[in-house]
């Protein structure tokens, strides 16, 4: 695989990782406001929703090296009225700028509560068209493998892992850089770090039984769909399947740690140091898996064409 | 849809696959190694037989020419990101506007005929222009005027299909309905037999 797929891999995952997160954060965020006064909530997550801009913008940078002649890359947002590839490229840039733009009102608590979030709200429809939008790109009638609901299934599926599992390990940087500061709230954070990450993880081992369930049935149809389809199916499961399995045994893996987490938090209060390691190794396995996963989805490009 | 659509008429009970309209086209556009606006794909199946005591051959084979469609429906002009592959409205002809073009390569994966081919060098992608500069000059497209057995005719689709019919696809080519492609064919006697004992591509590796 050249360097111009490896660029759209990289694209897509970090695009994708970027939605989810935000989605994810939004979430949180929401839910723990109900528990908690919004300036301890903010504490947390503020610094988070900060990370997710250069995430976007790597990515940005990253689709570049996928084109033949990049400096005129803005050509891109022209034909939006047929090209879903335009269509990706505006919903993408729109979401950077919206949610850039709520970053920062969020961060300086900038206008009323209620204006920033409708701004994030609109931030995270234009973020979700985004991930359609990509996953709409491959739906054409001469890819059989890329052209069924398992690629919306799978994209937005990554989004939302990459994203819960992102969020989680900004948290905890974000608690670390808090304590090192000796922040006066720092009990209370611990509690509502505690609680967070015991729900994100419930999120992550949700979202990983979904690819355990979804990835297997989409290669199974294909290889009994025939022609093309049964080739893509081939690709997926070359090397014997190897990829593949590495691919969902990493995912399973990095779900079991992660449930173990979930199991404890409900016994006894998480100890930081567990949650440091768990949650950060969690999200580097299953980061391996999806990169696994996303290289799988384009060594299926097998087109009906001769 | 264009106001005279230009079409390919191919006839391929007369072509025996002798690639000069490859070679023409490569020469014409001044191809690199790894690049071909037109390629001519080699069908072959069918097997011995038993019939009786007798192993009888049923083999059969034949060749199709194919190159851009310049499709009524063209999903390439659709997919393109930036506008640079366009329909002309005079004649349907799809043309790629080379200083648009960002080489995204989307057009190759939504392309039926795989009649897209990257120029690595340039960063620009390339195919069939129905050789607009030699019909501005009226003279005609380099395949055409290079194939020997005179398999290859153009004109209006209107005109090619009143006069031939309207098969627009024949194995190995993709349902015609995906695109509408602007071509005809005359079928080989053995394209028929394709439907009930499909072959396979024979030269994968030339294509």
């Amino acid at each position: 695989m050249d360097l111009h797929t490896w660029a759209l891999i990289l694209f897509t995952l970090l695009g994708q990782m970027a939605v989810g997160a935000f989605l994810v954060l939004g979430v949180v965020h929401t839910v723990a406001l109900r528990h908690h006064e919004s300036a301890l909530v903010d504490r947390l997550t503020d610094r988070s929703l900060l990370a997710i801009g250069p995430v976007l913008v790597l990515a940005f940078i990253a689709s570049l090296f996928h084109l033949g002649s990049p400096t005129i890359a803005f050509r891109a947002v022209t034909n939006v009225e047929t090209s879903w590839l335009a269509r990706e490229i505006v919903t993408g840039v729109a979401f950077l700028v919206l949610g850039g733009a709520f970053a920062l009102l969020q961060w300086r608590k900038i206008g009323s509560f209620a204006a920033r979030r409708t701004l994030a709200v609109v931030a995270a429809i234009v973020g979700v068209a985004f991930v359609l939008s990509m996953a709409a790109i491959y739906m054409l009638p001469t890819q059989p493998a890329w052209n069924t609901a398992a690629t919306p299934i799978a994209f937005l599926a990554t989004a939302l892992l990459l994203g819960t599992l992102a969020v989680g390990v900004a948290f905890i940087a974000s608690y670390a850089y808090l304590r090192r500061h000796d922040d006066e709230r720092v009990e209370a954070l611990t509690g509502l770090l505690q609680r967070s990450l015991r729900w994100l993880g419930v999120g992550a081992v949700a979202l990983v039984a979904v690819q355990l369930v979804t990835v297997p049935l989409h290669v199974a149809a294909l290889s009994a769909a025939g022609g093309a389809a049964a080739d893509s199916a081939a690709q997926m499961l070359q090397g014997g399947g190897l990829v593949l399995g590495l691919r969902l045994v990493l995912a399973v893996a990095g779900a079991a740690i992660v449930g173990a987490l979930v199991l404890r938090s409900f016994r006894e209060p998480l100890p930081v140091r567990t949650m440091s390691a768990v949650v950060p190794a969690a999200f580097g396995v299953v980061l391996i898996s999806e990169l696994l996963g996303r290289y799988l989805f384009y060594a299926a490009n097998v087109p009906i064409v001769i | 849809m264009a106001q005279e659509q230009l079409a390919f008429f191919i006839d391929l009970d007369t072509c025996v696959g002798c690639k000069a309209c490859q070679i023409a086209c490569k020469d014409k556009n001044d191809l690199d190694l790894d690049q071909l606006y037109k390629r001519v794909v080699e069908y072959v199946g069918g097997d011995w037989k038993k019939d009786g005591d007798a192993w009888v051959s049923n083999v059969y084979a034949y060749h199709v020419p194919v190159q851009c469609m310049h499709c009524e429906d063209a999903p390439c002009v659709d997919a393109c990101p930036t506008g640079a592959s366009t329909k002309r409205d005079e004649d349907g002809v799809v043309v790629i506007d080379q200083d648009a073009c960002i080489g995204c390569r989307y057009c190759e994966w939504a392309c039926p005929y795989g009649a897209r081919a990257y120029d690595a060098d340039e960063g620009k992608m390339g195919k069939c222009d129905f050789c607009e500069d030699y019909l501005a000059n009226g003279e005609d497209p380099a395949c055409v005027a290079a194939c020997p057995l005179r398999a290859i005719d153009y004109g209006p689709l209107e005109e090619l299909e009143a006069a031939h019919g309207d098969l627009k696809a024949v194995a190995p080519l993709p349902d015609a309905d995906i695109s509408h492609p602007s071509v005809v064919f005359k079928p080989h006697p053995d394209a028929r037999r394709a439907a009930d004992d499909p072959g396979a591509i024979a030269n994968l590796e030339e294509l």
